[in-house]
């Protein structure tokens, strides 16, 4: 159906910076999307770090639990998975090295719910670090029942080197 | 092994040395406050821990190689009377040891 994904905001990174912050989930929509395209970080090996934000400010508390299957070319398919963290790691290490990106489609369920946890799926190609092509596929979520306004992106060390970051919202 | 307190002095050091820091909201770009300074202390230091404590675990399943690779290895050794196997084995884990 024609206009049935509303773009609420976006972020398109081209000096580097540490963090970037989609805003503007509410209850105008059930279901949110995040579009991230040629994401790259400053440093080699240094993993997208992915945290929901209350009141705009992110969620640092250790309430973050994922499973993923990693979905490799260069040998076996692997598996990710932790509970009780503080962020959610749903992607694989990036680098700035040209071709080192990851471009993927994250969904994000309850996020305006103040009475459920907040959920997502994720789904990623990339090149990691090592210029392998690898995938994630799998949910995450974040074990607090109140509302959560938007999705914050940042880096295990160093900044993000560049991407475009565009939220939308489902409509109803 | 350095312990978290350690870290956590290597990683205010490096922080330090890293600012500004910017975050980028509703397209502007915002200098980090003193509490997203010491977010980002916190966050790279448990990042660093969790490198030393836990990172052998990744390093170990990619340099084992996949499970065809290695039935393929114990096939042969089998055939030759080899250990090729074994010494692989033993030679990831030696070089991505267990922290103690």
């Amino acid at each position: 159906m024609q206009g049935s994904l509303i773009k609420i905001d976006e972020e398109i990174v081209t000096s580097a910076v540490a963090s970037i912050s989609l805003l503007g989930i509410d209850s105008t929509y059930d279901v949110y999307m995040v579009k991230l395209n040629n994401f790259s970080s400053v440093t080699t090996g240094a993993t997208p770090r992915v945290r929901v934000t209350k009141s705009s400010s992110a969620d640092t508390t250790a309430n973050y639990n994922y499973a993923a299957k990693q979905l490799r070319t260069d040998t076996t398919f692997g598996n990710n998975s932790n509970t009780n963290q503080t962020s959610w790691d749903i992607l694989n290490a990036l680098s700035s090295a040209t071709g080192n990106i990851a471009n993927g489609i994250l969904y994000l369920f309850n996020f305006n719910n103040a009475t459920e946890y907040s959920f997502v799926t994720m789904e990623i190609t990339q090149r990691s670090n090592e210029g392998l092509h690898r995938g994630k596929q799998g949910g995450a979520v974040h074990t607090v029942a109140s509302a959560s306004d938007g999705i914050e992106f940042s880096m295990s060390s160093g900044n993000i080197a560049s991407g475009t970051f565009t939220l939308y919202g489902l409509k109803k | 092994m350095a312990t978290l307190e350690e870290l956590t002095v290597e990683a205010t050091a490096e922080i330090e040395a890293a600012k500004p820091m910017y975050k980028q909201v509703n397209n502007d770009r915002l200098e980090f406050t003193d509490a997203d300074y010491a977010q980002a202390v916190t966050d790279l230091a448990n990042s660093k821990w969790d490198t030393q404590q836990f990172g052998y675990i990744q390093a170990r399943q990619e340099a084992y190689g996949s499970i065809g690779d290695q039935l393929d290895m114990q096939y042969k050794d089998i055939l030759n009377d080899t250990t090729t196997w074994k010494d692989h084995i033993a030679q990831v884990k030696s070089d991505h040891p267990k922290p103690e």
